[in-house]
Protein backbone atom coordinates (compact mmCIF):
# COMPACT_ATOMS: atom_id res chain seq x y z
CA UNK A 1 0.00 0.00 0.00
CA UNK A 2 2.67 2.44 0.73
CA UNK A 3 4.54 1.37 -2.03
CA UNK A 4 1.69 2.11 -4.24
CA UNK A 5 1.63 5.82 -2.52
CA UNK A 6 5.03 6.11 -3.79
CA UNK A 7 4.21 5.19 -7.39
CA UNK A 8 1.67 7.61 -7.53
CA UNK A 9 3.57 9.92 -5.99
CA UNK A 10 6.17 9.54 -8.29
CA UNK A 11 4.01 9.32 -11.43
CA UNK A 12 2.09 12.79 -9.67
CA UNK A 13 5.46 14.63 -9.87
CA UNK A 14 6.72 13.14 -13.42
CA UNK A 15 3.62 14.71 -14.81
CA UNK A 16 3.72 17.84 -12.97
CA UNK A 17 7.35 18.03 -14.65
CA UNK A 18 6.26 16.83 -18.04
CA UNK A 19 4.13 19.98 -18.05
CA UNK A 20 5.95 22.79 -16.84
CA UNK A 21 8.84 21.37 -19.19
CA UNK A 22 6.15 22.18 -22.08
CA UNK A 23 5.12 24.66 -21.27
CA UNK A 24 8.85 26.18 -20.81
CA UNK A 25 9.30 24.49 -24.52
CA UNK A 26 6.51 26.62 -25.84
CA UNK A 27 7.36 30.36 -23.87
CA UNK A 28 11.50 29.55 -25.04
CA UNK A 29 10.16 30.84 -28.76
CA UNK A 30 10.92 33.97 -28.82
CA UNK A 31 11.06 36.02 -32.23
CA UNK A 32 14.13 37.71 -33.25
CA UNK A 33 13.21 41.81 -31.82
CA UNK A 34 13.46 43.49 -34.98
CA UNK A 35 10.41 40.54 -35.59
CA UNK A 36 8.89 41.26 -32.51
CA UNK A 37 7.46 44.66 -33.58
CA UNK A 38 6.92 44.22 -36.79
CA UNK A 39 3.59 45.77 -37.60
CA UNK A 40 1.00 44.61 -39.85
CA UNK A 41 0.79 46.76 -42.46
CA UNK A 42 -3.00 45.89 -43.38
CA UNK A 43 -5.69 47.52 -41.24
CA UNK A 44 -7.57 43.63 -39.81
CA UNK A 45 -11.04 43.60 -41.14
CA UNK A 46 -13.77 41.43 -41.31
CA UNK A 47 -12.56 40.71 -45.50
CA UNK A 48 -8.72 39.15 -43.50
CA UNK A 49 -10.41 37.11 -40.97
CA UNK A 50 -12.45 35.55 -43.01
CA UNK A 51 -9.40 34.95 -45.69
CA UNK A 52 -7.48 33.67 -42.14
CA UNK A 53 -9.71 31.68 -41.56
CA UNK A 54 -10.10 29.88 -44.34
CA UNK A 55 -5.91 29.54 -44.43
CA UNK A 56 -6.39 28.42 -40.79
CA UNK A 57 -8.84 25.41 -41.45
CA UNK A 58 -7.26 24.15 -43.68
CA UNK A 59 -3.42 24.69 -42.66
CA UNK A 60 -3.88 24.93 -39.09
CA UNK A 61 -6.37 23.28 -37.25
CA UNK A 62 -5.40 19.38 -37.51
CA UNK A 63 -2.66 21.00 -34.72
CA UNK A 64 -4.31 23.63 -33.03
CA UNK A 65 -8.11 22.85 -32.80
CA UNK A 66 -10.95 25.11 -33.43
CA UNK A 67 -9.70 28.43 -31.62
CA UNK A 68 -11.26 29.08 -27.95
CA UNK A 69 -12.14 25.03 -27.41
CA UNK A 70 -9.27 23.53 -26.51
CA UNK A 71 -9.09 20.77 -29.18
CA UNK A 72 -5.77 20.93 -30.08
CA UNK A 73 -3.61 17.93 -31.08
CA UNK A 74 -1.93 16.11 -27.78
CA UNK A 75 1.67 16.93 -28.92
CA UNK A 76 4.83 17.28 -27.74
CA UNK A 77 5.20 20.16 -27.23
CA UNK A 78 1.13 21.01 -27.04
CA UNK A 79 0.63 23.34 -29.83
CA UNK A 80 -1.64 24.95 -27.70
CA UNK A 81 -5.32 27.09 -28.57
CA UNK A 82 -4.59 30.66 -30.63
CA UNK A 83 -7.38 32.05 -28.63
CA UNK A 84 -5.31 31.66 -24.78
CA UNK A 85 -3.72 34.16 -23.22
CA UNK A 86 -0.56 32.50 -23.82
CA UNK A 87 -1.07 32.99 -27.71
CA UNK A 88 -2.90 36.69 -27.30
CA UNK A 89 0.26 37.65 -24.95
CA UNK A 90 2.52 37.60 -28.41
CA UNK A 91 2.78 41.03 -30.01
CA UNK A 92 1.57 41.14 -34.04
CA UNK A 93 5.37 40.63 -35.40
CA UNK A 94 6.14 37.47 -33.09
CA UNK A 95 2.84 35.46 -34.17
CA UNK A 96 3.49 36.45 -38.09
CA UNK A 97 7.24 35.12 -37.27
CA UNK A 98 6.49 31.53 -35.79
CA UNK A 99 4.00 31.27 -38.31
CA UNK A 100 6.18 31.70 -41.43
CA UNK A 101 9.40 30.18 -39.61
CA UNK A 102 7.87 27.16 -38.14
CA UNK A 103 10.01 25.49 -35.43
CA UNK A 104 10.16 21.96 -34.65
CA UNK A 105 6.40 20.20 -35.33
CA UNK A 106 5.58 23.63 -36.14
CA UNK A 107 5.92 24.07 -39.63
CA UNK A 108 7.15 26.78 -41.57
CA UNK A 109 4.63 28.36 -43.89
CA UNK A 110 7.20 30.27 -45.73
CA UNK A 111 6.61 28.83 -48.91
CA UNK A 112 2.65 27.90 -48.79
CA UNK A 113 1.68 31.91 -47.70
CA UNK A 114 2.84 35.08 -48.91
CA UNK A 115 3.09 37.68 -46.44
CA UNK A 116 -0.40 38.82 -46.69
CA UNK A 117 -1.93 35.63 -46.53
CA UNK A 118 0.07 35.43 -43.07
CA UNK A 119 -1.30 38.72 -41.53
CA UNK A 120 -4.75 37.03 -42.38
CA UNK A 121 -4.48 33.98 -40.27
CA UNK A 122 -3.04 36.59 -37.29
CA UNK A 123 -6.43 38.75 -38.21
CA UNK A 124 -8.04 35.54 -37.18
CA UNK A 125 -6.43 34.89 -34.74
CA UNK A 126 -6.59 38.33 -33.15
CA UNK A 127 -10.69 38.12 -33.79
CA UNK A 128 -10.49 35.69 -30.74
CA UNK A 129 -9.20 38.28 -28.76
CA UNK A 130 -12.09 41.06 -27.38
CA UNK A 131 -9.33 42.80 -25.76
CA UNK A 132 -7.13 43.21 -28.75
CA UNK A 133 -6.45 46.76 -30.28
CA UNK A 134 -4.05 46.40 -33.34
CA UNK A 135 -1.25 48.37 -33.33
CA UNK A 136 -0.38 50.70 -36.80
CA UNK A 137 2.40 52.15 -38.16
CA UNK A 138 2.57 55.58 -38.59
CA UNK A 139 1.74 56.01 -42.07
CA UNK A 140 1.76 59.88 -42.16
CA UNK A 141 3.36 61.56 -45.24
CA UNK A 142 3.54 58.12 -46.70
CA UNK A 143 2.79 57.82 -50.15
CA UNK A 144 1.80 53.77 -51.16
CA UNK A 145 1.69 53.42 -54.49
CA UNK A 146 -0.55 51.62 -56.98
CA UNK A 147 1.51 49.12 -59.14
CA UNK A 148 0.01 47.65 -62.26
CA UNK A 149 1.96 45.07 -63.66
CA UNK A 150 2.19 42.82 -67.27
CA UNK A 151 3.18 39.46 -67.78
CA UNK A 152 4.40 37.68 -70.29
CA UNK A 153 7.07 34.35 -71.22
CA UNK A 154 10.49 34.32 -73.46
CA UNK A 155 10.29 30.88 -74.56
CA UNK A 156 13.84 31.45 -75.55
CA UNK A 157 15.20 31.61 -72.10
CA UNK A 158 12.08 30.33 -70.42
CA UNK A 159 11.51 32.80 -68.12
CA UNK A 160 8.76 34.66 -67.07
CA UNK A 161 9.07 38.28 -67.34
CA UNK A 162 6.99 40.07 -65.13
CA UNK A 163 7.33 44.48 -65.71
CA UNK A 164 6.17 46.00 -62.68
CA UNK A 165 5.04 50.31 -63.13
CA UNK A 166 3.03 52.27 -61.22
CA UNK A 167 1.87 55.72 -62.73
CA UNK A 168 3.61 54.02 -66.39
CA UNK A 169 6.93 54.31 -64.34
CA UNK A 170 9.09 51.24 -63.51
CA UNK A 171 9.86 50.17 -60.37
CA UNK A 172 12.69 49.19 -59.53
CA UNK A 173 13.74 46.99 -56.06
CA UNK A 174 10.21 45.34 -56.06
CA UNK A 175 10.15 41.98 -54.63
CA UNK A 176 7.88 39.33 -57.15
CA UNK A 177 6.98 35.65 -56.07
CA UNK A 178 5.77 33.75 -59.15
CA UNK A 179 3.55 30.94 -58.81
CA UNK A 180 1.84 28.19 -61.13
CA UNK A 181 -1.86 27.35 -59.84
CA UNK A 182 -2.82 23.95 -59.31
CA UNK A 183 -6.06 21.74 -58.64
CA UNK A 184 -5.62 22.04 -54.74
CA UNK A 185 -3.11 24.81 -54.15
CA UNK A 186 -0.25 26.74 -55.60
CA UNK A 187 3.40 25.88 -56.83
CA UNK A 188 5.88 28.49 -55.69
CA UNK A 189 8.37 29.00 -59.64
CA UNK A 190 10.26 31.53 -57.79
CA UNK A 191 11.05 34.82 -56.71
CA UNK A 192 13.11 37.80 -57.98
CA UNK A 193 13.35 41.56 -57.55
CA UNK A 194 12.93 43.66 -60.25
CA UNK A 195 15.89 45.63 -61.98
CA UNK A 196 16.27 49.26 -62.83
CA UNK A 197 13.48 48.95 -65.55
CA UNK A 198 11.19 47.63 -63.49
CA UNK A 199 11.22 44.16 -65.13
CA UNK A 200 11.71 40.60 -63.32
CA UNK A 201 12.30 37.67 -64.54
CA UNK A 202 11.33 34.02 -62.86
CA UNK A 203 12.83 30.94 -63.94
CA UNK A 204 9.87 28.30 -65.94
CA UNK A 205 10.89 24.81 -65.75
CA UNK A 206 10.16 23.74 -69.60
CA UNK A 207 9.26 20.21 -68.31
CA UNK A 208 6.21 21.65 -66.55
CA UNK A 209 2.55 20.35 -68.22
CA UNK A 210 0.16 22.64 -69.33
CA UNK A 211 -3.17 22.09 -71.23
CA UNK A 212 -3.22 20.97 -74.94
CA UNK A 213 -2.02 24.65 -75.85
CA UNK A 214 0.53 24.73 -73.11
CA UNK A 215 -1.28 27.54 -71.07
CA UNK A 216 -1.58 27.43 -67.20
CA UNK A 217 -2.74 29.65 -64.39
CA UNK A 218 0.02 31.72 -63.18
CA UNK A 219 -0.49 34.19 -60.37
CA UNK A 220 2.33 36.76 -59.67
CA UNK A 221 2.82 39.13 -56.59
CA UNK A 222 4.48 42.32 -56.21
CA UNK A 223 5.50 43.53 -52.84
CA UNK A 224 7.62 46.22 -51.76
CA UNK A 225 6.86 48.69 -48.39
CA UNK A 226 3.10 48.81 -48.26
CA UNK A 227 2.72 48.68 -51.96
CA UNK A 228 1.42 45.41 -52.79
CA UNK A 229 -0.34 44.25 -56.02
CA UNK A 230 -1.42 40.83 -57.27
CA UNK A 231 -2.36 39.38 -61.10
CA UNK A 232 -3.77 36.84 -62.54
CA UNK A 233 -3.03 35.43 -65.55
CA UNK A 234 -4.14 32.05 -68.12
CA UNK A 235 -0.70 31.86 -70.22
CA UNK A 236 1.22 30.12 -72.82
CA UNK A 237 4.06 28.74 -71.06
CA UNK A 238 4.09 25.19 -70.43
CA UNK A 239 4.89 22.20 -72.14
CA UNK A 240 1.64 21.32 -74.08
CA UNK A 241 -0.22 18.28 -73.03
CA UNK A 242 -2.84 16.31 -73.98
CA UNK A 243 -4.90 15.06 -71.46
CA UNK A 244 -6.33 11.28 -71.25
CA UNK A 245 -9.01 9.62 -69.99
CA UNK A 246 -7.81 7.03 -67.43
CA UNK A 247 -10.41 5.01 -68.70
CA UNK A 248 -10.06 5.59 -73.48
CA UNK A 249 -8.93 2.44 -74.81
CA UNK A 250 -9.63 -1.01 -74.60
CA UNK A 251 -8.60 -3.10 -71.15
CA UNK A 252 -9.58 -6.31 -69.71
CA UNK A 253 -11.77 -4.68 -66.94
CA UNK A 254 -13.30 -2.74 -69.76
CA UNK A 255 -17.11 -2.89 -69.75
CA UNK A 256 -19.11 -3.89 -72.23
CA UNK A 257 -20.49 -0.61 -73.45
CA UNK A 258 -16.86 0.66 -74.64
CA UNK A 259 -16.68 -2.26 -76.58
CA UNK A 260 -15.65 -2.16 -80.59
CA UNK A 261 -18.82 -2.67 -83.09
CA UNK A 262 -17.08 -5.10 -84.88
CA UNK A 263 -16.71 -7.20 -81.89
CA UNK A 264 -20.28 -7.29 -80.59
CA UNK A 265 -21.22 -8.07 -84.26
CA UNK A 266 -19.12 -10.40 -84.15
CA UNK A 267 -20.12 -11.64 -80.85
CA UNK A 268 -24.00 -11.66 -81.76
CA UNK A 269 -23.44 -13.45 -85.27
CA UNK A 270 -21.43 -16.44 -83.55
CA UNK A 271 -24.20 -16.79 -81.02
CA UNK A 272 -27.06 -16.84 -83.22
CA UNK A 273 -25.34 -18.36 -85.88
CA UNK A 274 -24.91 -21.44 -83.36
CA UNK A 275 -28.41 -21.13 -81.75
CA UNK A 276 -29.89 -21.13 -85.66
CA UNK A 277 -27.48 -24.57 -86.68
CA UNK A 278 -28.73 -26.46 -83.59
CA UNK A 279 -32.45 -25.48 -84.54
CA UNK A 280 -31.63 -26.17 -87.80
CA UNK A 281 -30.20 -30.00 -86.90
CA UNK A 282 -33.56 -30.49 -84.49
CA UNK A 283 -36.17 -29.52 -86.84
CA UNK A 284 -34.26 -31.76 -89.76
CA UNK A 285 -34.24 -34.61 -87.39
CA UNK A 286 -37.81 -33.80 -86.06
CA UNK A 287 -38.74 -33.99 -90.63
CA UNK A 288 -36.76 -36.96 -91.01
CA UNK A 289 -38.63 -38.87 -87.95
CA UNK A 290 -41.86 -37.28 -89.50
CA UNK A 291 -41.19 -38.36 -92.98
CA UNK A 292 -40.55 -42.07 -91.38
CA UNK A 293 -43.86 -42.01 -89.22
CA UNK A 294 -45.63 -41.29 -92.54
CA UNK A 295 -43.53 -43.95 -94.67
CA UNK B 1 -72.24 43.48 -110.30
CA UNK B 2 -73.00 46.26 -107.57
CA UNK B 3 -74.50 43.60 -105.45
CA UNK B 4 -71.53 41.31 -105.98
CA UNK B 5 -69.39 44.42 -104.84
CA UNK B 6 -71.31 44.85 -101.90
CA UNK B 7 -71.10 41.46 -101.04
CA UNK B 8 -67.58 41.09 -101.68
CA UNK B 9 -66.62 44.14 -99.79
CA UNK B 10 -68.68 43.21 -96.70
CA UNK B 11 -66.90 39.56 -97.02
CA UNK B 12 -63.51 41.47 -97.52
CA UNK B 13 -64.45 43.59 -94.34
CA UNK B 14 -65.36 40.12 -92.40
CA UNK B 15 -62.08 39.08 -93.32
CA UNK B 16 -60.21 42.54 -92.18
CA UNK B 17 -62.48 42.41 -88.61
CA UNK B 18 -60.95 38.88 -88.42
CA UNK B 19 -57.35 39.19 -89.08
CA UNK B 20 -57.64 42.55 -87.03
CA UNK B 21 -59.01 40.43 -84.17
CA UNK B 22 -56.91 37.43 -84.85
CA UNK B 23 -53.46 39.58 -84.92
CA UNK B 24 -54.94 41.46 -81.18
CA UNK B 25 -55.43 38.01 -79.91
CA UNK B 26 -51.71 36.62 -80.97
CA UNK B 27 -50.11 40.07 -79.75
CA UNK B 28 -52.07 40.00 -75.99
CA UNK B 29 -51.34 36.79 -75.34
CA UNK B 30 -47.31 37.87 -76.17
CA UNK B 31 -47.90 40.71 -74.44
CA UNK B 32 -49.24 38.34 -71.59
CA UNK B 33 -46.32 35.68 -71.77
CA UNK B 34 -44.14 38.72 -71.66
CA UNK B 35 -45.94 39.99 -68.58
CA UNK B 36 -45.18 36.57 -66.91
CA UNK B 37 -41.35 35.95 -67.90
CA UNK B 38 -41.00 40.01 -66.44
CA UNK B 39 -41.21 38.12 -62.93
CA UNK B 40 -38.04 36.51 -63.95
CA UNK B 41 -36.28 39.84 -64.86
CA UNK B 42 -32.54 39.88 -64.41
CA UNK B 43 -31.88 41.31 -60.77
CA UNK B 44 -28.21 42.17 -61.82
CA UNK B 45 -26.93 40.50 -59.62
CA UNK B 46 -24.53 37.95 -60.79
CA UNK B 47 -23.19 35.19 -59.10
CA UNK B 48 -20.35 32.14 -60.49
CA UNK B 49 -22.10 28.55 -60.72
CA UNK B 50 -20.32 25.86 -61.89
CA UNK B 51 -22.65 23.85 -64.33
CA UNK B 52 -22.54 19.76 -64.42
CA UNK B 53 -20.22 19.76 -67.11
CA UNK B 54 -17.74 21.65 -64.91
CA UNK B 55 -17.48 24.85 -66.83
CA UNK B 56 -17.50 28.32 -64.88
CA UNK B 57 -20.78 30.30 -65.92
CA UNK B 58 -21.93 33.52 -64.59
CA UNK B 59 -25.75 33.99 -63.80
CA UNK B 60 -28.36 36.55 -62.28
CA UNK B 61 -29.50 35.61 -59.19
CA UNK B 62 -33.00 35.53 -60.09
CA UNK B 63 -32.60 32.96 -62.33
CA UNK B 64 -31.49 30.69 -60.19
CA UNK B 65 -33.91 28.28 -58.80
CA UNK B 66 -33.55 26.14 -55.14
CA UNK B 67 -31.04 23.30 -56.31
CA UNK B 68 -32.96 20.01 -56.17
CA UNK B 69 -30.50 18.03 -58.21
CA UNK B 70 -28.28 17.45 -55.34
CA UNK B 71 -31.69 15.55 -53.59
CA UNK B 72 -31.70 13.39 -57.30
CA UNK B 73 -30.41 10.12 -57.35
CA UNK B 74 -30.45 9.77 -61.41
CA UNK B 75 -28.12 13.39 -61.28
CA UNK B 76 -25.82 11.66 -58.58
CA UNK B 77 -25.47 8.47 -60.37
CA UNK B 78 -24.77 9.90 -63.45
CA UNK B 79 -22.06 12.63 -62.08
CA UNK B 80 -20.70 9.67 -60.23
CA UNK B 81 -20.44 7.33 -63.26
CA UNK B 82 -18.42 10.17 -65.45
CA UNK B 83 -16.29 12.12 -62.85
CA UNK B 84 -14.27 14.79 -63.76
CA UNK B 85 -12.87 15.79 -66.86
CA UNK B 86 -9.28 16.31 -67.68
CA UNK B 87 -8.09 15.31 -63.96
CA UNK B 88 -6.13 12.17 -62.68
CA UNK B 89 -6.07 12.00 -59.36
CA UNK B 90 -2.89 10.86 -57.24
CA UNK B 91 -1.67 10.45 -53.63
CA UNK B 92 1.63 10.36 -52.56
CA UNK B 93 2.28 8.80 -49.26
CA UNK B 94 5.46 9.83 -47.25
CA UNK B 95 6.45 7.22 -44.67
CA UNK B 96 8.17 8.75 -42.64
CA UNK B 97 6.59 11.41 -41.36
CA UNK B 98 3.79 9.20 -40.37
CA UNK B 99 3.36 9.08 -36.48
CA UNK B 100 0.07 6.68 -36.04
CA UNK B 101 -2.01 9.96 -35.09
CA UNK B 102 -4.89 8.25 -36.78
CA UNK B 103 -6.42 11.80 -37.28
CA UNK B 104 -7.17 10.20 -41.25
CA UNK B 105 -9.23 7.30 -40.16
CA UNK B 106 -11.05 8.86 -37.58
CA UNK B 107 -12.36 11.84 -40.43
CA UNK B 108 -12.48 8.67 -43.03
CA UNK B 109 -14.83 6.75 -40.79
CA UNK B 110 -16.84 10.00 -39.92
CA UNK B 111 -17.44 10.87 -43.70
CA UNK B 112 -18.23 7.59 -44.48
CA UNK B 113 -20.77 6.54 -42.06
CA UNK B 114 -18.46 3.78 -41.28
CA UNK B 115 -18.18 1.83 -38.01
CA UNK B 116 -15.15 1.92 -35.81
CA UNK B 117 -14.17 -2.07 -37.09
CA UNK B 118 -14.61 -0.60 -41.01
CA UNK B 119 -11.51 1.04 -42.48
CA UNK B 120 -11.34 2.45 -46.35
CA UNK B 121 -7.96 4.11 -45.04
CA UNK B 122 -6.22 1.84 -42.43
CA UNK B 123 -2.45 2.99 -40.65
CA UNK B 124 -1.02 -0.71 -40.14
CA UNK B 125 2.54 -1.52 -38.26
CA UNK B 126 5.05 -2.64 -40.59
CA UNK B 127 8.33 -4.64 -39.41
CA UNK B 128 11.53 -4.48 -41.22
CA UNK B 129 12.54 -8.34 -39.81
CA UNK B 130 16.32 -7.13 -40.72
CA UNK B 131 16.46 -3.79 -39.14
CA UNK B 132 14.17 -5.03 -36.42
CA UNK B 133 12.18 -1.87 -36.76
CA UNK B 134 8.63 -0.87 -37.50
CA UNK B 135 7.11 2.42 -39.33
CA UNK B 136 3.60 3.33 -39.57
CA UNK B 137 2.05 2.68 -43.49
CA UNK B 138 -1.71 4.04 -44.66
CA UNK B 139 -3.02 1.78 -46.71
CA UNK B 140 -5.60 2.90 -49.17
CA UNK B 141 -7.28 1.88 -51.92
CA UNK B 142 -4.98 2.45 -54.50
CA UNK B 143 -6.73 3.23 -57.43
CA UNK B 144 -5.27 1.28 -59.60
CA UNK B 145 -4.90 1.97 -63.60
CA UNK B 146 -5.55 -1.53 -64.32
CA UNK B 147 -8.21 -2.62 -61.40
CA UNK B 148 -8.51 -6.39 -60.77
CA UNK B 149 -11.80 -5.91 -58.39
CA UNK B 150 -13.44 -4.18 -62.18
CA UNK B 151 -12.77 -7.00 -63.92
CA UNK B 152 -13.95 -9.44 -61.29
CA UNK B 153 -17.61 -7.40 -60.52
CA UNK B 154 -20.20 -9.19 -62.41
CA UNK B 155 -22.43 -6.09 -62.18
CA UNK B 156 -20.89 -3.34 -62.98
CA UNK B 157 -21.31 -2.21 -59.73
CA UNK B 158 -17.36 -0.83 -59.11
CA UNK B 159 -16.09 1.15 -62.07
CA UNK B 160 -13.57 3.21 -63.07
CA UNK B 161 -13.96 6.49 -63.78
CA UNK B 162 -11.98 9.10 -66.39
CA UNK B 163 -10.20 10.87 -63.37
CA UNK B 164 -8.70 7.44 -62.35
CA UNK B 165 -10.55 7.13 -59.43
CA UNK B 166 -12.29 3.50 -58.72
CA UNK B 167 -15.49 3.90 -57.40
CA UNK B 168 -18.42 1.61 -56.12
CA UNK B 169 -22.03 1.84 -56.60
CA UNK B 170 -24.13 0.11 -53.55
CA UNK B 171 -27.32 0.58 -55.73
CA UNK B 172 -25.54 -2.16 -58.01
CA UNK B 173 -23.91 -3.70 -56.10
CA UNK B 174 -25.00 -7.35 -55.04
CA UNK B 175 -22.54 -8.89 -52.32
CA UNK B 176 -20.56 -10.78 -53.77
CA UNK B 177 -17.43 -9.80 -52.59
CA UNK B 178 -15.61 -10.52 -55.80
CA UNK B 179 -13.80 -7.60 -55.65
CA UNK B 180 -13.02 -7.96 -52.29
CA UNK B 181 -10.83 -11.36 -53.20
CA UNK B 182 -9.45 -10.07 -55.87
CA UNK B 183 -8.02 -6.73 -54.82
CA UNK B 184 -4.33 -7.52 -53.77
CA UNK B 185 -4.41 -4.74 -51.07
CA UNK B 186 -7.67 -5.78 -49.25
CA UNK B 187 -8.53 -2.16 -49.81
CA UNK B 188 -12.46 -3.19 -49.67
CA UNK B 189 -14.57 -3.69 -46.62
CA UNK B 190 -18.18 -5.61 -46.37
CA UNK B 191 -21.15 -4.09 -44.58
CA UNK B 192 -21.95 -7.39 -42.81
CA UNK B 193 -24.41 -5.37 -40.35
CA UNK B 194 -26.68 -2.11 -40.12
CA UNK B 195 -24.55 0.59 -41.25
CA UNK B 196 -23.55 3.12 -38.29
CA UNK B 197 -26.65 5.75 -38.18
CA UNK B 198 -28.65 3.84 -40.56
CA UNK B 199 -31.72 5.06 -39.16
CA UNK B 200 -31.06 8.32 -39.10
CA UNK B 201 -29.20 7.87 -43.03
CA UNK B 202 -32.58 6.37 -44.04
CA UNK B 203 -34.43 9.62 -46.19
CA UNK B 204 -30.92 10.58 -47.02
CA UNK B 205 -30.39 10.32 -51.08
CA UNK B 206 -27.35 7.90 -51.94
CA UNK B 207 -24.06 9.76 -53.40
CA UNK B 208 -21.71 7.70 -54.82
CA UNK B 209 -19.05 9.74 -54.94
CA UNK B 210 -19.18 9.92 -50.65
CA UNK B 211 -20.89 6.33 -50.57
CA UNK B 212 -23.17 7.06 -48.07
CA UNK B 213 -25.79 6.10 -46.65
CA UNK B 214 -24.13 2.68 -46.75
CA UNK B 215 -25.89 -0.37 -47.52
CA UNK B 216 -25.89 -3.60 -45.42
CA UNK B 217 -24.79 -6.13 -47.74
CA UNK B 218 -22.40 -4.48 -49.95
CA UNK B 219 -19.32 -3.71 -50.42
CA UNK B 220 -17.52 -0.43 -49.02
CA UNK B 221 -14.26 1.06 -50.27
CA UNK B 222 -12.24 4.47 -50.49
CA UNK B 223 -13.51 6.69 -52.89
CA UNK B 224 -10.59 9.85 -52.80
CA UNK B 225 -13.30 11.58 -51.29
CA UNK B 226 -14.74 11.99 -54.71
CA UNK B 227 -17.11 14.53 -53.29
CA UNK B 228 -14.78 17.23 -52.22
CA UNK B 229 -12.11 16.59 -54.94
CA UNK B 230 -15.42 18.15 -56.89
CA UNK B 231 -15.28 21.53 -54.65
CA UNK B 232 -12.01 21.60 -55.19
CA UNK B 233 -10.66 20.42 -51.88
CA UNK B 234 -8.94 18.09 -50.78
CA UNK B 235 -9.25 14.38 -49.19
CA UNK B 236 -10.74 14.26 -45.77
CA UNK B 237 -8.20 11.98 -44.62
CA UNK B 238 -5.36 14.07 -46.29
CA UNK B 239 -6.43 17.52 -44.43
CA UNK B 240 -7.02 15.70 -41.10
CA UNK B 241 -3.66 14.67 -40.98
CA UNK B 242 -1.61 16.70 -38.60
CA UNK B 243 1.66 15.48 -39.65
CA UNK B 244 2.27 16.08 -43.36
CA UNK B 245 2.15 12.41 -44.39
CA UNK B 246 -0.31 13.05 -47.32
CA UNK B 247 0.31 14.74 -50.72
CA UNK B 248 -2.98 14.66 -52.64
CA UNK B 249 -2.89 16.36 -56.41
CA UNK B 250 -3.58 15.70 -60.68
CA UNK B 251 -0.75 13.94 -61.76
CA UNK B 252 -2.02 16.01 -65.54
CA UNK B 253 -0.89 19.43 -63.69
CA UNK B 254 2.05 17.12 -62.24
CA UNK B 255 1.29 19.04 -58.76
CA UNK B 256 0.52 17.42 -55.65
CA UNK B 257 -0.61 19.70 -52.33
CA UNK B 258 0.25 18.58 -48.80
CA UNK B 259 -2.87 18.13 -47.05
CA UNK B 260 -1.23 19.77 -43.38
CA UNK B 261 1.11 22.89 -45.11
CA UNK B 262 -0.57 22.99 -47.73
CA UNK B 263 2.76 23.49 -49.61
CA UNK B 264 2.42 22.41 -53.91
CA UNK B 265 5.08 20.92 -55.16
CA UNK B 266 6.25 19.22 -58.53
CA UNK B 267 4.74 15.37 -58.57
CA UNK B 268 7.47 13.90 -60.74
CA UNK B 269 10.18 15.90 -58.78
CA UNK B 270 9.12 14.41 -55.48
CA UNK B 271 8.84 10.70 -56.75
CA UNK B 272 12.39 10.88 -57.89
CA UNK B 273 13.91 12.85 -55.12
CA UNK B 274 12.33 10.64 -52.93
CA UNK B 275 12.60 7.09 -54.62
CA UNK B 276 8.87 6.44 -54.65
CA UNK B 277 7.72 3.26 -54.79
CA UNK B 278 4.19 1.91 -55.68
CA UNK B 279 2.64 -1.10 -53.69
CA UNK B 280 3.08 -4.76 -55.51
CA UNK B 281 3.94 -3.24 -58.54
CA UNK B 282 5.02 -7.30 -59.52
CA UNK B 283 1.30 -7.27 -59.95
CA UNK B 284 0.57 -5.04 -62.73
CA UNK B 285 -2.03 -3.62 -61.34
CA UNK B 286 -0.49 0.37 -61.92
CA UNK B 287 -1.30 1.90 -58.54
CA UNK B 288 -2.48 5.22 -57.94
CA UNK B 289 -0.64 5.68 -54.86
CA UNK B 290 3.05 6.33 -54.36
CA UNK B 291 4.90 5.70 -50.84
CA UNK B 292 8.09 7.61 -49.98
CA UNK B 293 10.21 4.90 -48.20
CA UNK B 294 10.23 5.62 -44.55
CA UNK B 295 14.28 6.82 -43.66
CA UNK B 296 16.00 5.67 -40.44
CA UNK B 297 15.65 8.86 -38.14
CA UNK B 298 18.96 10.90 -37.75
CA UNK B 299 21.53 10.30 -34.65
Amino acid sequence: MKNNKGYHIIILFCLCFLAVANVNAQSDWQAPAEENEKLSPFLFDDDMVLEGRIAYENSCTSCHGTPGQDDFTPMSPPPGDPAAEQFQAQSDGSMFYKIKMGRGTMPKFEDAFADDELWNIVAYIRSFNEDYKQELPNMEGVVIPEYAMSLSFDENVDKLVVKVFAEELPQPEVSVSAYVMGTFGKHLLGKAQTNELGIAYVDVDPTLPGDEEGKVNVMVKATKEFARAKVEKHMVMAKPTERHSAIEGRHIWSTDRMAPIWLKITFFVSVFGVWFALLFIVFGLRNIKKAREEA
Amino acid sequence: MNMANKNDKSRRRFLQKLGIAGASTVAGSALLLQGCSDSNKASGNKVKVLTADNKLVEVDVAHLKPGDKIQDLKYLQKRGREGIPGKKFVMVVDLAKCKNARKCMKACQSAHQLKPEMHHLNVLEMEDPVKKTSYWMPKTCQHCDNPPCVSVCPVDATFKRQDGIVLIDNERCIGCRFCVAACPYSARTFNWTEPKNSDKMADVTYDMELNVPQKKGTVTKCAFSADQLRHGKLPYCVSACPNGVYYFGDQNEDLVTNGTTKKTVRLSHLLEENAAYTLMPELGTQPSVYYLPPRESEG
